[in-house]
């Protein structure tokens, strides 16, 4: 699977997730924080990535992941 | 001082707001239907919130302001309907109470969740997909478990910060719950006390279980009668469960009047008391010694009281126990007071009844009138005066709410009403 690919799920789960935010504003730079996500919304969403991509990825992997970028590297290595 | 309710809010199968309530209940309109057979001797008839849609619901809270209405959009995105509801139900009493336009402190403010096993239909409608694969558990599966979950979202949009917590008291909680809002109040640990009556999401293990306890209404037929729900009725076989919640703001009579808060009604007196029993068979001493000590309590004589909300769900024992009680508890002015169920109208709204029931109390009492027994035609006592298949006019000054509950709960409380100011 692309990284493209798993960056629109990501992104398609952020608006999920988050009401307020516009598409253009989830960059792949960005961070979930700052688009106003606490600790439980950027777990939605990396569940539901997971749901969506059809991958299971332990939780603690996750651990160091510290904006999409690095997010998207990690659903990318089991994808 | 007596609390006073300065606020009312509901959402139920026959209304999405207060004065969809009122005209809901002076019609007689019925929120019963039949459900799918799920094959297994469980609840065939139920009386749902249909239609509900959260967002729609916050919008019509217009006088609310904006910052909050969208901070409940925000917060409760994620949250399971039952939550919504409740949460919907909360915002209509915040508001119709003044509390956004003239504030209690936030740490005066308390907010007593009435009720427990709120979430069961949740956790087993994500039973398959924890079965298939334990990862697509939503991630705020834990928090949304939880009855407390509740307490924790409604404070945040809300912004209570006072004493808080989730009461129970099985099919009693919602007077369980008011009854602990006013001990919040007598102990000036607040001024003011959201009691929420939650919506309580069953799973079809639990309804089957009480199918087996026989007390619901055509259970396994395969076409229920949707009349089935028939309160005081010589044909009751069960109650019908009903969705819904609803929200009161109790308040001391000082904060009332220094934000020149409306009175809506004063809760003059309750009493709650157990029978020492696990089962769920009602007590006839049990609920006659909490009637009569709530109207002591409230300083009312039998012959003072105009209404009574009954508990009575439509089972044979339960409306029989009832009626006995009643007898007992007002002795010869059993005859005076109009007596229905809302539960006729709305199914059995379980922890949420008590305070669906307080506030269609408040309503008739401020509407001047009563609603009916809708499926009422042969009723089991002539003693009682029974609310017939229409709304009567009735003038209301004084009146009791009946809430009892499996494992001995007795509760009643006493509402007056006040006038404007």
């Amino acid at each position: 699977m692309t990284h493209d690919v798993i960056f629109e799920t990501v992104k398609r789960n952020v608006l999920a997730v988050l009401p307020d935010v516009e598409p253009g504003q989830i960059s792949i730079d960005g961070k979930l924080s700052d688009l106003g996500a606490n600790s439980v919304d950027r777990a939605d969403v990396v569940t539901l990535t997971m749901e969506d991509l059809g991958v299971t990825i332990p939780i603690t992997e996750f651990q160091d992941v510290s904006d999409l970028r690095s997010l998207v590297t990690v659903l990318e290595k089991h994808a | 001082m007596k609390p006073v309710v300065t606020g009312v809010g509901v959402v139920c199968s026959i209304a999405s707001n207060v004065p969809a309530f009122e005209a809901a209940l002076r019609e007689g309109r019925c929120g019963i239907v039949q459900t799918p057979d799920l094959g297994d001797g469980g609840p065939r008839l139920a009386a749902p919130v249909t239609g509900f849609s959260f967002e729609d619901a916050v919008a019509a809270l217009t006088t609310l302001p904006d910052e909050l209405r969208h901070n409940a959009l925000r917060t409760a995105h994620r949250s399971p309907d039952p939550l919504r509801i409740d949460l919907v139900a909360a915002m209509q009493a915040f508001e119709s109470a003044g509390l956004h336009c003239a504030p209690v402190p936030a740490d005066r403010i308390g907010l007593v969740v009435a009720g427990h096993n709120l979430n069961s239909g949740y956790v087993h409608d994500l039973r398959p997909a924890y079965d298939d694969n334990p990862a697509r558990l939503p991630a705020r599966f834990a928090l949304h478990a939880m009855d407390t979950d509740r307490v924790g979202t409604l404070s945040q949009v809300l912004g209570v910060r006072g004493e808080g917590y989730t009461v129970g008291g099985a099919s009693a909680s919602g007077n369980v719950g008011i009854v602990n809002a006013s001990h919040l109040l007598a102990a000036d640990a607040a001024d003011a006390c959201l009691v929420v009556g939650p919506t309580t999401e069953m799973s079809p293990m639990e309804k089957h279980g009480l199918a087996t306890l026989g007390a619901v209404a055509g259970a396994g037929e395969d076409e229920p009668d949707r009349e089935m729900c028939r309160p005081f009725d010589a044909d009751h076989d069960g109650f019908v469960p009903g969705q819904g919640a609803a929200c009161l703001v109790l308040e001391s009579e000082r904060s009332a009047k220094s934000r020149g808060a409306t009175v809506l009604a004063e809760l003059a007196g309750y009493d709650l008391k157990l029978d020492a029993n696990s089962l769920p068979d009602p007590n006839e001493d049990g609920e006659a010694t909490v009637m009569a000590s709530a109207m002591a309590r409230a300083g009312v004589e039998p012959g003072e009281v105009d209404y009574v909300n009954a508990h009575a769900t439509s089972t044979p024992q339960g409306d029989d126990v009832e009626v006995r009680a009643l007898h007992r508890a007002l002795g010869p002015e059993v005859g005076r007071p109009w007596v229905n169920s809302t539960k006729g109208l709305v199914g059995h709204c379980m922890c949420a009844a008590g305070v669906v029931e307080a506030v269609a109390t408040v309503l008739q009492m401020r509407g001047g009138f009563v609603h009916p027994n809708l499926n009422l035609r042969r009723p089991i006592d002539d003693g009682c005066r029974f609310v017939g298949q229409v709304a009567e006019p009735a003038d209301i000054a004084c009146a009791l709410s009946n809430s009892f509950g499996f494992g001995g709960f007795n509760s009643c409380i006493v509402l007056k009403r006040r006038s404007l100011g």
